[in-house]
């Protein structure tokens, strides 16, 4: 047993700690803006954070909240406020829990801070625009549309002028909010933290690529919270700069992320994040490790679009192309690309009733994936937040009957 | 003035005679396969037991799934609506019913008059109703009718967290195969069927005094997890099942 | 009223009658969505039909969506995959909700109709650069066409199918309005077949037979009684269910205007006949009633529907809504809220490709008609 213990210890990431107390601080912060005269702007996950930061104001994500909802198995409970008032148990879960919480300020941490502005971007779904014209009605304050048409085969040059434009819209917009000049040379500064922010992330990310591999999607979802709440500060660079000597060390030192990596996976979508412990445990008792995923790597798979040298231009491009506004078949260059660089045995794909942009489309990327790679692969369906949705003991077939497969093939 | 109501559900056929605006008596029945033979066996049955004739009856009213094929009737009303008169009719305190039958479950908001106001009713699926329950019955191996003594047993009821009636069939049969007390399962079945009604119920804004009725109504492990769930006290009467079939002879007479 | 049959014809058999339309020469470009700006594909010579859902099973579709994608969805992906469609040179997705915009990613990896297009609109309607947005790309559309199908599609040929589009909007209207003076005149079925025939038939033919019903009605129509009917207004997204109408009916209701895609959400706003026509066009669907997938404002939905039911004298309000349609289900709270703000009873019906079964829709329509 003592044996069991260190070895658990040796693997143990030192700087989720660290994270946690940055991410508590963070909450406690914008919590307190009433005392501190800052405002506060709830802003979707994919959404430009950006111009909020060079602004002070504290953004806060639903999204990440929901998160930490569907970890503390309280989503079930929140969703269910949301039906009693009448919203459909099939839409988004998040959606659900965040509406049902602000009626009761419930959830791990008592509700988020009251927002004083809405910035909703719909380059992640169409769902968030309904959820924030909720929430717009329900707080009676301004809500910011930043519309980012879908590129289902290209950027084009009328939707590049129009999403330009609304960089302009949306510091007018920030200054009549906020009662200030918008500042031009500190958002420069910010472009700058943000892009470098998210190439440290990437790098971070790619120390999977490792055999056997320092950490596991898992972990990916649990350090991803910076970059989606804190990108841009200096703070998060700090945070991946140490993140990343800790990954490169446990390489070095050959301490991997499950004791024996024997099998590699893929995760595409989001985690479902009341049973994320399970499934990790579930995984490396058939000495799998989930290596990488679609999910995480959104928040720096546009970064080829951002120049830090001319940010607030080359950001309209960045956030309009990222992993969920492109078609079907750009998903499936990317997967390909994924199942290459990481080099997995197979693919597990979370069809997550809470986010159709995601999930409609998986059973073609999953034929591409097996055409082209000849991979087994595997679909577990979920509302990531909802756990009332969620069968165990079917998932739990499917996965053992999926790693059998990946047994004889290897 | 002498009336009666005949309510045609899914599993069973009820019938009540009302007499000068006193319930004369009641009858419960199965419903089978033909409905308008079983709305005529169940009123001829309680008629009989009552020593009255049918040509004594001044007026019919039906009600129910069956309730269009019941062909002797002066005319159908729907059961949302017969609930609610026959609820108001026996307690005219009453401003909400939560009426849960085989195959759905409704909740009714009523005036002072006992007119609906609003109403809500579950959707294809199953959870929230006594179908649920049965399948849940049939997988734990305990007859229905012990349910609700059963549950009332539990200290510890166990956590049902899915809503679909075969994910959270195999959730039971998991608990069973874990050895988990029958009470303790039985009790986590029936907040997860309150979960669901008191969803629906809180939809339309049920409030006090508030009566339940239906089949389901003689579950107490319901009754009682619904009153937890919902915070508010449920008002069960003897003639729950039968409810409707009153509330339609109210209907009879009024017409 | 004999004109009425061919209205059936079509709302009935839409692509029987698509093939013979076919073999005389048409071409033909199926599209989603009432905002599919239907008058430049016409201007191209071009024949534009509606899509629906199926009414056979859906098996097909079941490789490439999930159980949780709404059957109009899976069911217009099972219509073209089953072969059904392929009297068709084309498709059209104008940009609408999640499921819509991954079927045409879907659709254009796995069918083969010739030309095919994504109009990516704009998401939401109300500033100045959204609506230059909305022309530019309807410009772009345009283009698309003409290069797609080797036509040219000049401003003339724009103007004309300006005003063959205003007039059948205006039709439809003045039908809708006639049958909300008097619902005897029409029964609901009718109307519904109408309208949805007028999305199919080609389009100069549909303007004459459209007159010719606006002529029978004058005359009496189907002079049935509407008298003790309590009027709603149906609210939702499309409607593929004949049937409903016929319920309510039977319950002792009847349907005097609706806000439905398929309704007055696809009739209601003309477009400006003298000005630039694409332009023109782009101010029409900018300005047009919202759909819930689009942004107007935050209470544009619901003071609409207040405002529609106020207008028709209407006792209360009927959702149907398609089981797993994200954007109309996160609308109904509030819309319900505004109703029951002006004592307006509203009622809630949950739909897929096939009704729930006719003796529940019958207790529900009852009661709710009972309760007005």
């Amino acid at each position: 047993m003592a044996g069991e213990a260190q070895e658990k210890e040796k693997r143990k990431m030192k700087s989720a700690k660290k994270m946690r107390d940055i991410m508590t601080n963070y909450y406690i912060e914008a919590k307190t803006a009433g005392e501190t005269g800052k405002k506060v702007a709830w802003i979707t996950s994919g959404g430009p954070v950006e111009p909020l930061i060079a602004m002070d104001v504290i953004p806060v994500y639903p999204e990440n909240h929901g998160a930490m909802i569907g970890a503390s198995k309280m989503g079930g409970e929140l969703c269910e406020r949301a039906e009693e008032l009448g919203y459909s148990g099939d839409i988004c879960s998040y959606a659900r829990s965040d509406i049902g919480c602000s009626l009761v300020d419930g959830g791990p941490i008592g509700g988020l801070p009251k927002p004083d502005m809405l910035i909703c971007c719909n380059n992640i779904c169409g769902t968030v625009l309904k959820w924030y014209e909720v929430q717009a009605r329900y707080y009676d304050i301004p809500l910011f549309i930043f519309d980012t048409p879908f590129c289902h085969t290209e950027y084009a040059d009328e939707a590049k002028k129009y999403v330009r434009k609304q960089i302009d819209e949306y510091t007018g917009f920030l200054e009549g909010v906020c009662g200030k000049k918008f500042d031009h040379d500190r958002i420069k500064e910010v472009g700058r933290l943000s892009v470098e922010g998210q190439q440290l992330w990437q790098e971070v990310l790619d120390t999977a690529m490792n055999k056997p591999s320092p950490m596991t999607c898992f972990d990916a979802f649990f350090f991803l919270a910076l970059i989606v709440t804190l990108r841009g500060t200096q703070e998060t660079i700090d945070f991946y700069r140490d993140l990343l000597e800790e990954m490169r060390g446990r390489v070095a030192e050959g301490i991997s992320a499950i004791p024996n990596e024997r099998y590699r996976l893929l995760w595409d979508n989001l985690p479902i994040w009341y049973r994320i412990k399970w499934l990790s445990e579930k995984f490396a008792s058939h000495d799998a490790c989930l290596v990488a995923d679609t999910y995480t790597s959104a928040w720096c798979g546009s970064l080829k679009y951002m120049d830090e040298n001319n940010f607030l231009d080359s950001m309209a491009e960045g956030y309009t192309r990222i992993y969920l506004n492109i078609g079907v078949d750009e998903m499936i260059k990317i997967v390909l690309e994924m199942v290459d660089k990481y080099d997995v045995d197979g693919f597990v794909m979370h069809s997550n009733r809470s986010c159709k942009p995601y999930s409609l489309g998986q059973y073609d990327i999953q034929r591409a994936v097996q055409r082209e790679k000849g991979i087994p692969s595997l679909i577990i369906e979920s509302h990531m937040v909802d756990e009332r949705s969620f069968s165990e003991s079917q998932t739990e077939t499917r996965i053992d009957a999926f790693m059998e497969m990946i047994r004889q093939k290897k | 003035m002498i009336t009666a109501g005949v309510d045609i559900g899914s599993i069973t056929a009820k019938a009540a005679v009302i007499v000068d605006g006193e319930v004369k008596g009641t009858r419960v029945d199965f419903t089978g396969y033909n409905a308008e033979q079983a709305g005529r066996r169940v009123l001829d049955e309680l008629l009989k037991e009552l020593g009255m004739d049918a040509q004594s009856i001044d007026r019919v009213v039906s009600t129910g799934y069956g309730r269009n094929s019941v062909k002797f009737a002066d005319k159908a009303i729907t059961e949302i609506i017969c609930h609610g008169t026959g609820a108001h009719f026996l307690n005219p305190q009453v401003r909400s019913i939560i009426d849960v039958g085989g195959q759905d479950s409704k909740a009714m908001v009523v005036d002072s008059e006992g007119r609906v106001r609003d109403f809500a009713m579950n959707d294809k699926c199953a959870a929230g109703t006594g179908r649920f329950l049965e399948v849940m019955a049939r997988a734990l191996e305990v007859d229905l009718g012990d349910f609700g003594a059963k549950s009332l047993k539990s200290e510890r009821p166990s956590k049902i967290s899915s809503i679909c009636t075969v994910f959270a069939e195999s959730e039971v049969i998991s608990l069973i195969s874990k050895g988990e007390k029958r009470e303790n399962i039985i009790a986590g079945i029936h907040d997860s069927v309150a979960s669901r009604i008191s969803a629906l119920a809180k939809r339309i804004g049920v409030g006090e005094p508030l009566m339940m009725t239906g089949g389901v109504a003689k579950n107490m492990g319901v009754v009682k997890a619904l009153e937890n769930r919902l915070k508010m006290s449920i008002e069960v009467l003897e003639s729950a099942q039968v409810n409707g079939a009153i509330g339609a002879a109210v209907m009879a007479a009024r017409l | 009223m004999e004109v009425l049959n061919d209205f059936y014809r079509v709302a009935e058999n839409p692509y029987e009658y698509s093939r013979e339309l076919k073999k005389s020469g048409k071409r033909i470009i199926g599209y989603f969505c009432s905002y599919t700006p239907e008058e430049i594909i016409s201007a191209s010579g071009v024949h534009p039909i509606r899509l629906f859902g199926t009414g056979g099973d859906i098996t097909l579709a079941d490789s490439h969506l999930q159980p949780y994608c709404c059957s109009l969805v899976r069911g217009a992906l099972e219509e073209a995959l089953e072969g059904r469609l392929d009297f068709l040179d084309g498709t059209v997705f104008p940009h609408t909700c999640d499921s819509i915009q991954r079927l045409s990613d879907i659709w254009r990896l796995n069918t083969n109709f010739g030309f095919f297009a994504d109009v990516v609109l704009p998401v939401k309607l109300n500033t100045e650069s959204s609506r230059e947005y909305f022309a530019d790309i309807l410009k772009k559309f345009r283009l698309d066409l003409e290069r797609g199908l080797g036509v040219t599609i000049t401003d003339d040929k724009l103007k004309t199918a300006i005003t063959r589009y205003n007039n059948i909007r205006r039709s439809l209207k003045a039908l809708y309005e006639m049958h909300s003076k008097e619902p005897g005149i029409l029964s609901g079925r009718d109307l519904w077949a109408v309208t949805r025939a007028s999305m199919i038939m080609e389009r100069d033919d549909l303007l004459v037979k459209l007159s010719l019903l606006k002529e029978a009605l004058k005359k009496g129509g189907r002079s049935g009684k509407s008298e003790g009917k309590k009027r709603l207004v149906l609210a939702g997204s499309v409607c593929d269910h004949p049937n409903v109408y016929t319920i309510i009916e039977d319950s002792g209701g009847v349907v005097v205007w609706d806000d439905l895609c398929t309704g007055s959400r696809y009739f209601e706003g003309t477009i400006e006949e003298n000005g630039n026509p694409v332009e023109s066009i782009a101010a029409r669907y900018a300005e047009r009633l919202v759909c819930p997938a689009k942004h107007l404002s935050n209470t544009a939905r619901g003071d609409n529907i207040v405002r529609i039911v106020k207008k028709h004298d209407a006792g209360g309000v009927v959702f149907l809504l398609l089981k797993f349609c994200d954007p109309h289900d996160f609308d109904y709270p509030y819309m319900k809220e505004f109703l029951d703000r002006e004592n307006i009873p509203s009622m809630l019906l949950e739909v897929e490709d096939s009704l729930p079964s006719e003796a529940q829709l019958k207790t529900r329509f009852e009661t709710f008609i009972h309760m007005l």
